[in-house]
């Protein structure tokens, strides 16, 4: 069967079926919790929303491939396959991609030079900090690992660097549930709401270190630590 | 190290051959010797999200070495650079030498000894 035939036959079965109204009702809310996902203000919520509305698009995009009485259709399995592939990369090589970084970069632990950061970090996640060679001011989490280059140790106070570290301890605190928002984005074919994220980091950290702190780290490095 | 297609003789001085952050920051370290990425910002004026990755790249280069400070609880880079004024002077000169009589021989040569000559 090639691709208009298959269109042809998504519009038949769903027109046919006696579970379209189903269908319609997922497909309606989804847009429907986007849109809110869009409108609202606190970043806790408008994630809440986007999800749910994702979650909506996953089930109208699943109900719709049952509703299919063609057999052999070429775009479920694909659409199988790239969720299995995408799977297989989320779930499977970025849980671990802090290992590869540590090589990339040559990381080393920094207990061996400021071990008062480790021990910080250590108190607000289950996270090794690594600092690698770069004059270039940055920090950012994988798997269960803190990167900063020494560029950000020199140039931010302990106080902005207790923010930037409780900013990415967030991370790696929320890293059980984030490869599950990235797969879920994947599969409704909607893009992941980083910002969301980056913003619920920021409060936590604003909560553990100060406002201040966090906004001085931001003003003199800002998009440094992501 | 310096690439012949990056040379370009119509601008000034080193930036003929380096990028202007690049020949600010390997001015300030003939003249001053070891120097701290704070001190580096200050005495060229370039801000630090700017002066930061050309640090990196000029280490990198070889042109520039660091090493890690660690004072009282901070850490910080100090650079030096690792060849004199007249060494890297030198390299360019050769290069851009070599490639002369490479392209022109004997007529790049004969324009080389009356420079000497006026010397």
């Amino acid at each position: 069967m090639n691709i208009l035939g298959e269109i042809n036959c998504f519009g038949l079965c769903i027109k046919l079926s006696e579970n379209a109204p189903i269908v319609g009702l997922l497909i309606v809310s989804s847009v429907a919790l986007l849109a809110a996902g869009i409108i609202i203000k606190m970043p806790k919520h408008r994630l809440s929303m986007f999800v749910s509305g994702q979650i909506a698009s996953f089930l109208a995009i699943i109900s719709t491939f049952y509703l299919m009485k063609c057999e052999g259709m070429l775009s479920i399995y694909l659409y199988f396959g790239y969720t299995l592939v995408s799977s297989a990369i989320i779930f499977g090589v970025l849980r671990f991609y802090d290992r590869v970084m540590i090589k990339r970069l040559n990381a080393k632990p920094i207990k061996n030079i400021l071990s008062w950061i480790q021990e910080f970090t250590g108190e607000l996640a289950n996270a090794t900090v690594y600092y690698y060679d770069s004059a270039v001011p940055r920090a950012f989490a994988a798997g269960r690992s803190v990167f900063v280059s020494i560029g950000l140790l020199e140039t931010l106070t302990n106080d902005e660097l207790k923010a930037v570290l409780a900013h990415e301890a967030w991370h790696i605190r929320n890293n059980n549930c984030t490869p599950f928002l990235k797969q879920l984005a994947v599969m409704t074919f909607s893009s992941h709401k980083k910002d969301e994220l980056e913003e619920l980091a920021d409060i936590f950290a604003a909560e553990i270190a100060g406002s201040e702190p966090l906004f001085s780290a931001r003003s003199k490095v800002d998009k440094v630590f992501i | 190290m310096v690439k012949l297609d990056q040379i370009n003789i119509s601008k000034d001085g080193l930036t003929k051959f380096f990028s202007p952050i690049e020949a600010a920051i390997l001015k300030s370290l003939w003249n001053e010797g070891e120097m701290m990425t704070s001190e580096l910002t200050e005495k060229t004026k370039i801000p630090l999200t700017s002066i930061a990755g050309t640090l990196d790249r000029l280490v990198k280069a070889g042109y520039a070495s660091r090493r890690v400070d660690n004072v009282s609880g901070r850490v910080r880079y100090v650079y030096a650079p690792v060849y004199t004024e007249d060494e890297v002077g030198s390299e360019i000169t050769t290069k851009i030498m070599d490639s002369l009589v490479d392209t022109f021989g004997r007529v790049a040569i004969e324009n080389f000894s009356k420079y000497s000559d006026k010397k």
